[in-house]
This record gives C-alpha cells, sequence and structure tokens, in this order.
C-alpha cells in the first residue's frame, strides 16, 4: 500500500508544479502586456501632437511639402502598427512592425527639425517652441515605459527558457516576446535643403 | 464602526471558516472511503468483507487529506501577491493611472476621491472588458495593497453617483478586512473542490482506453471517477455553503458603509435597481467566477436553487433597505452601452485653506477616526483634488514622473540637507532630476497637509515601475533619507508608508499572516517611536519633548513599565524604520492603544499644528489604520 500512497503523492507534487510554473508564465505575460499598455498611451500622445506640429511648420516651411507629407504619412503608419501591437502585446511580429514603424517616424521627424533648423522665423515661433517642449517630454516618458516593458519582457523570457518550463511552454502557447527598441533609419539620405 | 473591533471579528471569522473547512474535510473523507470501500474493494475482499477495513481506511484518508490539504495550500501559495493574482485569475486588464478615456477617467477620479477621503492608499483599479453585465469586486491582504475592478457594465452604464455608490461600498470591504477574508476563501475551498476535477480528469481518461477493459475492475474505475465528482460535488456545495454564511451579512454591513460615506442612498440603490432591470443583471461569464463568487458586489453566478447557498443577500431586500419606497418592480433597461456626458460634481467654495493654522484633535480622537468616512471627507478630498497644481496632479497619474514627486516629497526643508540631497538625486539621472526640481518647485507652494495625500495619489503610478527601477527608486530614496543623520520623522515614516505599499508589489517579502504581536511584547519599539514622536512635537525644547513622552506613557499604564525615553542620538532612522516595521504586526488593540498614546503625545503642549497631525496619520499609515484627513477648523 505504501508505495501506491507514496506514488500517488509523488504524481499530485509533480501536477502542482506543472500547474504552478504555467500559471506563473501566465502572470509574467500580463505583466508584460500591462506594461505595453503604457506605451501604447504616451505613443497615442505623440500621435497626437505630431499634426499640429506639421501644421505650424507648413506656415512657414512652404517649399517642403514632401518632408513634411513624410512625417504625416510616417505618422499614420506608426498609430496603426501600434494600435495592432497593443491589441496583442504577446504577438512577436506585432511588437516587432511597431517597433519598425516608430523607428521610421523618429528618422522622418528628424529629418523635419534639421531643415526647419534654416527657418529662423519658425524656431521663433511660440507654439513650435511649446510643442517641441511637449514632444521632447513626451519622448522621456516613452523612454521610461519602454524600459518597464524590456524589464517585464526579459523576466518573462527568462522565466520560460529556464528548466523544466522550457519543456513545455511552447506546448502550451507560451512564444517569446520582442523587446522593444527604437530603431533609427540606418542610412540616411542627403538632407535636401532648397535655396528657391 | 469602531475599526479596530471589525479587525478582529474579521480574525475571528477566519478562524471559523478554517474549523468549518476541517470539519467538511472530514465529511468529504468519510464519503471517498465508502466509495472506496463498496466499488473498488468489493472485488477483492468480496462483498462479506468487513465494512470497516482500516487497512483501507488509512490509505484513503492519508491519499484525500493528501489531495485537499496541498490544493490548498498550492492555492493560498500563489495568491500570495494579492491583487495581482486576483486580476490574473479573473482576466482583468489593469487601467493606466494616466488614461484619457471618459468612462474610465471618471471612474479612477471617483475612486481617487473616496481613498483619499478614507485615508487610504489610492487601489489600482482593473477592468473585466468581456463583461457586460454589472458587478465590481474589491481584494487584498491589506488595505494599502488592495485592487478594485469593475465590469465593462459598470463603465457603460452607470451614472456618476450609483458608481460612488458601488466603488463606496467595494472600499469599505477593503477598511473591514473583508478583502482579505476573501482571499483565504479562496485559498481553502480550492482543496475541497479539487476532488471533482480529479474525478473528471478519471472520467476522461478511462473513456480514452475503453478497448483494455481488465477482469471485472473494468467498470469500477470509471465508477469511481463517477463517484469523485458527486463526492467532489458535496465538498462545492460544503465549500458554498460555507461562502455564503460569511459572505451575506457583510454584504448588508457593506451597504450600510457605502451610505454612511457617501451620504447618497439612493445612488447605490439605483445601482442596485439598474442591475435587477437588466438582461444580464450582474452575471459573470468568466468560467473561474465560481471561485471567486463571494467578491463580487451582486450575485455573479444563476440564482441558486436554495438560498442558503447564495453569496449575496436577495436584491429586493438589499434595495429596500437603502430605499424604503422601493416597489419591488424593475424597468427594463437598455442593455446597450450609454455613456451621458459627464456632469461635474460640485467644489465647494475654496476659502478654509490647511494653510500652517492648528488643528484642532481630541485626546482618544485617532483612534477613533480610524476607518470612519464621513460625506464631508468625500467632499474635502474632492475639493482637494481639484485644486491641487494641475502639474503636481498630472505628475501624481504619470508613471514616468511619479517617482520625481515623491523625491521632491522627500526633500528637507533645511538648505545644507537640500544640498547633500540634490547631490544623491543625481544618481538617479537628468530626466528624473529634472522633474524633481520642477515637482520641488511648485511643491514649494503646497500646504503641509498635501503630502501624505499626494502620495497615496501617486500610488497607483508607482506600481507601473518595473523591478529594476523598483530597486533603482529604493536606492535614491534611502540615499534621500540618510542624507543627514537628523532626519525629519514625517520622511522617514513617508518612506515606511512607500515600502510597505509598494513592496508587495515587487515581490518583497511580506507577512500575509495575522498580526499577533502583544503591545506587552513590543515596549522597546513603541518606546523608541514615542521617543522620536516626542522630538518632533517638543519643538525643540527638551522638557516640552520629555512631557509630551510622559503623556504618552500615562495612557499605556501598565505595559508602560519598562519604556523609558531615548535621546535623539539613540532614535536614528533605521532603528525608527526597523520599530515601525516590528510594531506593524500588534493586534488590533494593541495598535488602538498606540494610536491613542501616540495622539496623547502630540496634545500635550495644547497645540496640534498640522505638521503634527499629518504625522500621525503618517504613523497610523504606516500601520495599516487608514485615517481620514483632518478637515480645517475641527473642534479640539
Amino acid at each position: 500500500m505504501t508505495p501506491l500512497i507514496v506514488l500517488v503523492i509523488l504524481a499530485v507534487l509533480i501536477v502542482f508544479w506543472v500547474v504552478s510554473l504555467y500559471n506563473g508564465l501566465v502572470g509574467l505575460r500580463n505583466r508584460f502586456k500591462n506594461a505595453f499598455a503604457q506605451i501604447d498611451v504616451q505613443l497615442k500622445r505623440r500621435y497626437d501632437l505630431i499634426p499640429n506640429l506639421v501644421e505650424t511648420a507648413k506656415g512657414y516651411m512652404k517649399f517642403e511639402r514632401e518632408t513634411l507629407e513624410a512625417v504625416i504619412a510616417a505618422r499614420n503608419a506608426a498609430s496603426s502598427a501600434v494600435g495592432r501591437a497593443a491589441a496583442n502585446p504577446a504577438d512577436g511580429q506585432a511588437v516587432a512592425g511597431a517597433m519598425a514603424a516608430e523607428g521610421a517616424l523618429t528618422g522622418a521627424l528628424g529629418k523635419m527639425f534639421a531643415l526647419a533648423e534654416a527657418y529662423p522665423d519658425l524656431k521663433a515661433n511660440q507654439n513650435m517652441a511649446l510643442l517641441q517642449e511637449e514632444l521632447t517630454s513626451t519622448e522621456n516618458k516613452v523612454a521610461f515605459s519602454r524600459q518597464a516593458y524590456n524589464d517585464a519582457v526579459m523576466t518573462y523570457n527568462t522565466a520560460r527558457e529556464r528548466f523544466p518550463a522550457a519543456l513545455f511552454a511552447g506546448a502550451f502557447g507560451f512564444a517569446p516576446a520582442t523587446l522593444f527598441e527604437i530603431t533609427a533609419p540606418v542610412e540616411r539620405e542627403a538632407v535636401k535643403v532648397s535655396f528657391t | 464602526m469602531d475599526f479596530f473591533a471589525t479587525q478582529e471579528r474579521a480574525q475571528r471569522h477566519t478562524a471559523r471558516l478554517m474549523a468549518l473547512f476541517a470539519l467538511a474535510v472530514g465529511g468529504v473523507v468519510a464519503c471517498v472511503y465508502l466509495a472506496v470501500r463498496l466499488l473498488i474493494y468489493k472485488t477483492e475482499d468480496g462483498p462479506t468483507g468487513p465494512f470497516w477495513n482500516p487497512k483501507v481506511f488509512m490509505p484513503v484518508a492519508t491519499i484525500t487529506i493528501a489531495v485537499i490539504a496541498l490544493s490548498t495550500l498550492y492555492k493560498i501559495w500563489s495568491l500570495r501577491s494579492g491583487s495581482e493574482a486576483i486580476a490574473n485569475l479573473l482576466g482583468a486588464r489593469r487601467i493606466a493611472p494616466n488614461t484619457t478615456e471618459p468612462a474610465e477617467r471618471r471612474l479612477l477620479n471617483v475612486v481617487e476621491e473616496m481613498a483619499l477621503a478614507a485615508g487610504l492608499p489610492v487601489p489600482s483599479v482593473v477592468v473585466l472588458d468581456n463583461e457586460p453585465g454589472i458587478n465590481a469586486f474589491a481584494a487584498g491582504w491589506a488595505p494599502g495593497d488592495s485592487i478594485l475592478g469593475v465590469t465593462r457594465g459598470c463603465l457603460d452604464r452607470l451614472e456618476r453617483d450609483e458608481l460612488q455608490g458601488v466603488i463606496g461600498h467595494e472600499l469599505s470591504h477593503i477598511l473591514n478586512a473583508d478583502a482579505r477574508l476573501n482571499l483565504h476563501l479562496i485559498g481553502w475551498l480550492h482543496g475541497l473542490m479539487v476532488i471533482a476535477f480529479i474525478g473528471y480528469w478519471i472520467l476522461r481518461s478511462m473513456g480514452r482506453s475503453s478497448g483494455s477493459s481488465k477482469k471485472g475492475g473494468g467498470a469500477a474505475i470509471p465508477l469511481f471517477g463517477l463517484a469523485l465528482i458527486v463526492i467532489g460535488g458535496i465538498g462545492v456545495f460544503f465549500g458554498r455553503l460555507i461562502k455564503s454564511g460569511i459572505s451575506r451579512q457583510r454584504e448588508f454591513l457593506a451597504d450600510a458603509s457605502s451610505v454612511q460615506f457617501t451620504r447618497n442612498p439612493l445612488g447605490l440603490a439605483d445601482a442596485l435597481k439598474k442591475i435587477g432591470g437588466a438582461k444580464d443583471g450582474s452575471k459573470i461569464a468568466n468560467p473561474n467566477a465560481e471561485q471567486a463568487s463571494h467578491l463580487y458586489f451582486s450575485n455573479g453566478l444563476k440564482a441558486s436553487w436554495l438560498s442558503a447557498l447564495s453569496t449575496h443577500p436577495p436584491l429586493e431586500d438589499r434595495i429596500r433597505r437603502l430605499d424604503p419606497s422601493f416597489t419591488g418592480t424593475f424597468a427594463a433597461t437598455d442593455p446597450g452601452p450609454k455613456l451621458r456626458p459627464v456632469i461635474g460634481v460640485e467644489i465647494p467654495e475654496n476659502e478654509e485653506r490647511l494653510a500652517a493654522g492648528v488643528v484642532g484633535l481630541g485626546g482618544h480622537t485617532i483612534a477613533a477616526r480610524v476607518g470612519t468616512v464621513q460625506p464631508t471627507h468625500v467632499d474635502y478630498a474632492t475639493q482637494f483634488i481639484a485644486s491641487l497644481p494641475a502639474g503636481l496632479r498630472e505628475r501624481a497619474r504619470e508613471p514616468a514622473t511619479a517617482p520625481a514627486l515623491l523625491f521632491a516629497l522627500l526633500l528637507d526643508r533645511d538648505p545644507e540637507v537640500r544640498i547633500v540631497q540634490v547631490r544623491a538625486l543625481e544618481g538617479a539621472g537628468p530626466f528624473l532630476f529634472d522633474e524633481t526640481q520642477k515637482a520641488a518647485a511648485i511643491l514649494a507652494s503646497c500646504p503641509d497637509a498635501a503630502r501624505l495625500p499626494l502620495l497615496d495619489l501617486a500610488l497607483p503610478a508607482l506600481r507601473q515601475m518595473s523591478r529594476p527601477q523598483w530597486d533603482a527608486f529604493r536606492i535614491t530614496t534611502h540615499a534621500l533619507i540618510v542624507a543627514d543623520s537628523r532626519i525629519s520623522l514625517f520622511e522617514l515614516v513617508l518612506q515606511r508608508a512607500l515600502v510597505r505599499h509598494l513592496g508587495p508589489v515587487f515581490g518583497g517579502t511580506r507577512a500575509k499572516g495575522a498580526p499577533t504581536a502583544q503591545l506587552s511584547d513590543r515596549t522597546t519599539e513603541v518606546g523608541l517611536v514615542l521617543s522620536a514622536l516626542g522630538h518632533a512635537c517638543g519643538s525643540d525644547e527638551p522638557a516640552a519633548e520629555a512631557a509630551s513622552f510622559d503623556a504618552a506613557l500615562c495612557l499605556l499604564g501598565g505595559d508602560a513599565g519598562s519604556i523609558t525615553f531615548s535621546s535623539r542620538d539613540d532614535c536614528p532612522p533605521e532603528v525608527i524604520d526597523r520599530a515601525l516595521r516590528s510594531l506593524a504586526a500588534l493586534v488590533p488593540q494593541g495598535k488602538k492603544r498606540l494610536l491613542e498614546a501616540a495622539t496623547a503625545c502630540a496634545v500635550a503642549d495644547r497645540k496640534v499644528t498640522v505638521a503634527e497631525a499629518e504625522l500621525l496619520r503618517a504613523i497610523a499609515d504606516s500601520l495599516d489604520c487608514p485615517v481620514p484627513p483632518f478637515l480645517p477648523g475641527q473642534e479640539v
């Protein structure tokens, strides 16, 4: 009788162990999903600021239409990409797509600001200064929430890859999560400043 | 409503729960033995074997008890993180503290107002997105580490004052230690339900291997599985009986408390009427709803055929207690979402501000004020939040800048100390450094009474930090505190409150066991804290400080025998911090006497400044005793 009891209890313990590993992974996944929601909040603010920024700049940078339109296009692309990722942050591809779109937007904005240097009237504009200040502040907050998200992703990935969770993580549908890093486009086109 | 008495009553309920649980386990073991004896062993022993067979009983009893005990222990262990575990269990989504979505923002505003009115740290709020019914819950091991949840239906369908009634009801669960008892219930009853799950599993796996049938034993094992399901059903039945016995009376109490907070019984009554009239009512569709059925505001399951099994009193009874004119018929409500535009809350004229004035405080009053919320407190909290400089309000709700606000709160008034602190701040990075400077500039124009509420407001945003960010935050706050060994007691107690409320979120060790220390066992710590308080309230005159301390000692009576007044050098920050941590484990009566002694200390010089009042509030907060804010011009 005794070996049977021991076996049963052992089996029960193993089941609990697996269940607790599973629940642990669920908890960690929820944590990084929640952290991505915070990134979403900050990025939405960024996207809300940009149309106003472009409108102000349009009045002064009359001959840089292409650059300004590129900013709006990049902003729309990033907004929808991040929205898709926010709907399911556990989807690695969606997050990677959001990263790429954000990187493109940063590049487009950088180009616009580089061009704006040549327009002293624009630089003196109060509204422009205010918007730029808010944009910088938002970027700092994005950095903070990105750091929190990446920390949560690291914790989840580590737990997922540890033995013995690694044995069944894939079977239970725990995919590796993607870190969120802003990648600026590597090659930059030569900035074309028109002198007309 | 004596806060400390209700805490003790909740502890007694927990003891009663465990006794009932033990009885139920005994019943289940007997049933399992019967099943085994009749179904499995009759093939070996023959039906004429002795009915009571100790050789069979021992292993059966051992295995059954082991399974139940292990399940229960596992469940309690898995709930150790309290708020986060419940959110995961119910599939809830956390609401960002800096959200701009109108319905969510309105809910967070209501929660902030009511939490500040009660002197509670603002709890995190989660929403059950997929539930169209109207329901809410509150859970947590301590008032400072609790979680509030609402369904999507609540967000869409309730008006602001109905929402206030519901939130008041949930907050009173937190104040009455019901939230803690609820978590115990989930843990303990899980073991009873696990037998049924094992039965299902056996049936399913036997069904799959129907090809192989052992000689004669082929029918016994599936039957055994079926028997386990039936027995498991008995376990579930016992479980629900226990839950409902404990849960129903507290619901009436929570309703009454909510009315006390808001002075508006119709708000809560209207919410209950909406539940009665709606198609989905308060039903929760999530399959895990059974486990947490006692947590909810209203019945989350289908109405039980046996009223004794219901976790909530009947809806009509609850409404009639709030609104005697209720006729008993529900107006059918449109199940579609409709969010009417938010009508602004009336803010009373901002005449009296708690400037550096004097606050009246009766001798035993602070202990009596714990856990009591009046409508005037709610009005005050609403006005307070509205009159905060916008920069501070936003900083408190923004996860990136909330740490900076906290650093600014910890900056000392003394310019020499500040220089050292600024150097410590540089280690936090340029962004936080700049934000702290900005926040400090705005804070300079705020009254003393704003500091503790600002900390309470900032807690939801601080909970969004990651573990490494929290570690860095702790290092900086520690550096700020020890910048000068002559630290202000208030800043020290603020830091203690931070660690106490945020530690569990980030996996710090947190004893969730019931407080058991007696005052007579903790006399050293009591002496240290009262000495520090004496120094703080004595306005730097040694005679006054000693007098304050003696006044406090009088109130402690017999236990005061061995306590002596410690000098300032004997009360460095780390020592006081450790003392406060140890005192948090006092039994409720012990905390009550400590708080009464602390009050006596502050009133010894016949004058209680705002700073001293806030210090008392902060000390009470570090003991998990929420005290409502002091209103201007309160009587002595």
